[in-house]
C-alpha cells in the first residue's frame, strides 16, 4: 500500500488531505473524527480582527447605557479578543488531551500590522503547531499602488516570522499582477508552506429582493483549475511546500493536484457536503489510485506534472483558446 | 394610585414653593453664575492620600446656587436620575434654608446622598438634562454640589433624621456584597419592613466605594456615616462572611431567608494579555487601590506593602485610572502618566477628575497604547513600548475608535505600571450556584426587575452589568427591592 506521509506546514504529516479552515474544526469531537477518517492535519477557524469588532459593536449596542457602561466597555475589545485566545487554547488543549496527534494549525485574519504579530504569538502560546496567515488585501482602494500592498505583505509576514518560532504558512488569493515571483519571494522567508487558493466570500445580488445575498458559499468541483494551473507553474520553483485548496471534490482532483505539486490538499466544501466519511473516501481513492499506478510514496507523485517536468509545459501558461477553441463546434 | 408627574406636581405645588418661585424673576435666576467648588490647593494635597479635594460649598454658596434652580413645571433633572431624587423639592429646601429636610428629600430615594454628591457623574446624568444646559445652553445647576451640602449639613448637624420604616414583617431578606446596589437595597427593603442583613466577603463594609475609590475623592468616614444611618434604620451587617464559602445559599434558605440579593461586584481584574505583562511592578488597578484604599498602604502605621514608582503609567482613562494615577502621585511619583488610546473628549472619567489630575501636574498621553514591556535583570518593568493611534469612525459607543498608527511605537521609561482596562464578574457566586443563568462574560442574566433564573435571587449592580456607576448600581437595588417585595407578597 502507498505510503501517503508528506510535508507541509513545515511539519510531517500522515496523509495529504488537511482539513482546511472553517467552522468543521470547532470541537474536539470533530478533529478526532477528521483524525480517524484520516486528515494529515486541521486547520482551526480563523480568527478574524474584524470579527472581533464586529463583537464589540455588539456588546456596546447590548448594553445601551451610555455613560454608565463607559468604563467597562472601553477596553471590551481586549476581553474579547482574550476569549478568542482562551477557546483557541482550550480547543488545541483538549484535543491534544483527547488523544488527537496529528498537528492542530491556527489561523489569522487581521487588518493591522500589530495584531497580526500579537494573535501569532499567543497562539503559539496556546500550543498551536502551526500558524496559517489568512491574509488578503482587496485592492479596491483606488489610489492604493500595487507596490504598497505588496510591500505591506512582506512587512506583516516579516514581523510575524521574526516573534514566532513555530512553522508560519500562508493561504494565498490569486489576485497578485505578479503572482509567481510573490509566491517565489514568499517561499524565500521562512514560510513553511503556501497554500494556493484562498476562497473568498462572494456576494451575489437577489433580483427579488434587490439586494446583496451571499453566493455559493461552498465551492464547485469544476473551480480547482487556477489552483492546479499555478501549483503546475510554481512547483519545483519554491523554497516551501505548497497545498492546494478550492474546489478538491474528489480523490482524482487530489491526485491531479500532486501531480501537479502539490505536498497537500485543503478540503471543506466535500465535508460540509459529505460529512467526516470524505475524507476517508479521499484517502482510499489516492492510495487505491496510487497503488495502481505503481507509486510507492508521494515523493514519487508529487510535481510529476509541473510545468518543468510535463511535455509540453506551453500549457501551463496559454491563457488564449485561440485554434482549440476555434475548432470546438459545442458539439 | 399616584403617578411620578403627578406626585412631582403636588409636590411643586406646595405653597412654600409656590411662594419661593416668586422671591425672584426668572432673569435673577439665569444671570447668577454657577458656584465654584472650593479646592484645597493642588500643591497642599497632593501630599496627602487621605485630605478631600473638594471642601464643599459653603452655606451662602449653596443658597446662591439653589437658588439659579428655575423649579421647572417638567423637572428633566429626575430624569437623568437612576434614582429619581426629587431634585427640585430637595433643591428649594436649601435655597429657603431647610436643609435637613432636604437631606431627608434625597434620603427617600436615595441610600448614599453624602456619597453621590460626591462620586457620582452629574455632568451625564441630572445636570446633563437640566433646564440651563438643555434651554439656555449655560453651565447647569450644580446639583451634585447640593447633594453633597445638603447631606454634609446633616451629618455635621449632629442631628441625622432615620428614615420612617414600615412595620416589621419578619421576613429574613439577604444581601450578598456591601457596595453601592446592595446598600441601596438594603435601604430600601427595611424602608419596606423586611428584616435584612448585608454579608460582606471582607472586614469592612462599603465594597467598591472602600476599595476603590480613593478618600482623596471619598473619605471613608463619610461612607461610614451613611452606613451609620443604614443601621440606624436596622439592617444588620454580617462582614468577613463569604456567601457560598462561609455557608451555602442552602444554608441561608434553613436559617429561613426568604430573598436574596446579589451584588457582589466586578473584583475581578482585567489585563490587556500583551508581552511582558507579567513583569514586577505592572499590576491591576483593583489591586493598587485595595493596597492603599482599604488596606492602608499609604500610611506607615501599616505593615501593608505597595510598589511605588518614580515614573508611574496607568493604562485607562476612566475613574479607576484617575484614581490610581492621583494616588501614585501621592505616593511620591515623579511623573504619574496617563496612557490613554483615545483622545481626552472620548475619557470615561468624570471631568471633575480629569480637571484635579492636571491641576497635581498629572501627564496625560493621549492616543497612545502599550503594546508590550520591558524588565531589567531583576524582572521589574523599566521601558514600555506605546503604539500611537489616531482616531477612525465612531463605534457603537458613539466615540471615534482608535486605529493604530503602524510604526509609530515609541519607547518609555517606567518601573510601575497600573492596569486600570476594567474590570470583570466577581465569579463565586455563580460558580457555586450551577442553575444562576450567566453570560458569556459572567455577568448574571436578570429581567427587567432584576430577578435571575433563580425565582428567589436578584442581582444587580456590576455582577449584572459587569461595571457601572455607582448610582447606576443604586438604581437597580432599588429595582430590585421593588421586585423582591412583590414576589414575597405573592
Amino acid at each position: 500500500m502507498a505510503n501517503l506521509t508528506t510535508r507541509f506546514f513545515g511539519l510531517e504529516l500522515k496523509s495529504p488531505v488537511i482539513v482546511g479552515s472553517s467552522g468543521l474544526t470547532s470541537s474536539v469531537e470533530k478533529i478526532k473524527t477528521y483524525e480517524e477518517n484520516g486528515a494529515g492535519a486541521v486547520v482551526l477557524k480563523s480568527i478574524f480582527e474584524e470579527e472581533i469588532y464586529f463583537e464589540y459593536e455588539a456588546e456596546t449596542n447590548k448594553q445601551d447605557l451610555g455613560y454608565h457602561n463607559l468604563e467597562y466597555l472601553d477596553y471590551f475589545d481586549y476581553e474579547i479578543k482574550n476569549d478568542k485566545i482562551k477557546q483557541a487554547l482550550e480547543l488545541i488543549q483538549k484535543s491534544k488531551q483527547a488523544g488527537v496527534s496529528i498537528p492542530i494549525v491556527a489561523s489569522i485574519n487581521c487588518h493591522s500590522g500589530s495584531e497580526w504579530v500579537f494573535f501569532a504569538k499567543k497562539l503559539e502560546e496556546a500550543g498551536a503547531d502551526a500558524i496559517e496567515l489568512n491574509f488578503f488585501v482587496l485592492p479596491s482602494d483606488a489610489e492604493l499602488e500595487a507596490a504598497k500592498i505588496k510591500d505591506y505583505y512582506f512587512k506583516i509576514i516579516g514581523k510575524v516570522l521574526m516573534d514566532v518560532t513555530i512553522p508560519v504558512t500562508i493561504k494565498l488569493s490569486p489576485y497578485f499582477s505578479d503572482l509567481a515571483r510573490m509566491v517565489k519571494e514568499l517561499s524565500e522567508t521562512r514560510m513553511a508552506g503556501i497554500t494556493l487558493f484562498n476562497r473568498f466570500f462572494n456576494i451575489d445580488i437577489d433580483l427579488d429582493k434587490k439586494e446583496l445575498v451571499a453566493a455559493n458559499v461552498l465551492s464547485h468541483p469544476f473551480e480547482y483549475l487556477q489552483a492546479l494551473r499555478w501549483i503546475g507553474i510554481m512547483s519545483g520553483r519554491v523554497d516551501c511546500g505548497l497545498a492546494a485548496s478550492t474546489g478538491i471534490h474528489d480523490h482524482n482532483t487530489a491526485l491531479k493536484m500532486f501531480m501537479a505539486g502539490a505536498n497537500a490538499v485543503q478540503v471543506v466544501s466535500g465535508i460540509y457536503k459529505h460529512g467526516a466519511g470524505f475524507i476517508k473516501e479521499l484517502v482510499k481513492g489516492i492510495e487505491t489510485w496510487m497503488d495502481k499506478n505503481g507509486y510507492q510514496n508521494m515523493d514519487e507523485l508529487t510535481g510529476q506534472a509541473n510545468l518543468q517536468k510535463v511535455k509540453n509545459p506551453s500549457w501551463y501558461e496559454r491563457v488564449q483558446f485561440m485554434k482549440h477553441f476555434g475548432e470546438f463546434d459545442g458539439e | 394610585m399616584t403617578t411620578l408627574a403627578e406626585y412631582l406636581k403636588e409636590r411643586r405645588d406646595q405653597e412654600w414653593r409656590a411662594e419661593l418661585r416668586k422671591k425672584l424673576k426668572g432673569k435673577e435666576r439665569t444671570n447668577i453664575p454657577r458656584v465654584k467648588m472650593p479646592e484645597v490647593d493642588p500643591n497642599e494635597r497632593v501630599k496627602f492620600q487621605n485630605v478631600e479635594v473638594n471642601l464643599g460649598l459653603s452655606i451662602e454658596q449653596a443658597q446662591r446656587e439653589a437658588s439659579r434652580c428655575m423649579d421647572c413645571v417638567n423637572p428633566t433633572c429626575i430624569e437623568g436620575c437612576p434614582v429619581q431624587i426629587n431634585i427640585p423639592e430637595f433643591v428649594k429646601n436649601i435655597e429657603r434654608g431647610e436643609y435637613g429636610q432636604a437631606a431627608s428629600n434625597l434620603k427617600l430615594t436615595s441610600a448614599l446622598p453624602a456619597v453621590c454628591g460626591r462620586v457620582c457623574p452629574q455632568e451625564k446624568q441630572c445636570e446633563e438634562q437640566c433646564f440651563y444646559t438643555l434651554k439656555l445652553k449655560k453651565e447647569p445647576v450644580a446639583i451634585g454640589y447640593l447633594e453633597r451640602f445638603a447631606a454634609d449639613w446633616e451629618r455635621e448637624s449632629g442631628s441625622v433624621s432615620v428614615p420612617e420604616c414600615a412595620t416589621k414583617n419578619g421576613i429574613k431578606v439577604a444581601a450578598i456584597g456591601s457596595g453601592p446596589s446592595s446598600l441601596s437595597f438594603a435601604g430600601d427593603m427595611i424602608k419596606l419592613g423586611y428584616d435584612v442583613t448585608v454579608f460582606e466577603a471582607l472586614h469592612e463594609i462599603g465594597g467598591v466605594l472602600k476599595y476603590g475609590i480613593p478618600e482623596f475623592r471619598l473619605p471613608n468616614a463619610t461612607v461610614d456615616e451613611e452606613l451609620e444611618n443604614l443601621k440606624q434604620m436596622g439592617v444588620k451587617f454580617e462582614t468577613n462572611f463569604i456567601v457560598g464559602r462561609t455557608a451555602s445559599f442552602d444554608d441561608l434558605e434553613k436559617e429561613g431567608y426568604k430573598g436574596f440579593f446579589v451584588g457582589s461586584g466586578a473584583g475581578l481584574p482585567r489585563f490587556m494579555n500583551i508581552p511582558g505583562e507579567n513583569y514586577n511592578g505592572i499590576l491591576s488597578s483593583n489591586e493598587y487601590l485595595t493596597r492603599v484604599n482599604l488596606m492602608g498602604a499609604a500610611d506607615d502605621k501599616f505593615d501593608t506593602p505597595v510598589l511605588r514608582g518614580k515614573n508611574v503609567a496607568v493604562i485607562g482613562g476612566g475613574n479607576t485610572a484617575m484614581d490610581s494615577v492621583r494616588t501614585a502621585k501621592r505616593l511620591g511619583a515623579e511623573r504619574s502618566i496617563i496612557v490613554y488610546r483615545r483622545s481626552r473628549v472620548e475619557m470615561p472619567a468624570r471631568v471633575e477628575e480629569v480637571k484635579h489630575a492636571e491641576e497635581e501636574g498629572i501627564e496625560f498621553m493621549n492616543l497612545a497604547n502599550p503594546v508590550e514591556y520591558f524588565a531589567d535583570e531583576n524582572g521589574r518593568v523599566n521601558r514600555m513600548r506605546v503604539q500611537y493611534m489616531e482616531l477612525g469612525e465612531p463605534d457603537a459607543s458613539g466615540r471615534r475608535r482608535p486605529v493604530p498608527i503602524e510604526g509609530s511605537e515609541k519607547d518609555i521609561d517606567v518601573d510601575l505600571v497600573i492596569v486600570a482596562v476594567g474590570v470583570s464578574p466577581n465569579p463565586l457566586i455563580p460558580a457555586c450556584l450551577p442553575d444562576l443563568k450567566v453570560s458569556r462574560w459572567g455577568t448574571i442574566e436578570v429581567g427587567d426587575n432584576m430577578q435571575s433564573s433563580i425565582p428567589v435571587i436578584f442581582a444587580g449592580g456590576d455582577i449584572v452589568r459587569g461595571g457601572a456607576t455607582v448610582i447606576l448600581a443604586m438604581g437597580d437595588g432599588r429595582n430590585a427591592a421593588q421586585s423582591m417585595h412583590e414576589y414575597l407578597s405573592k
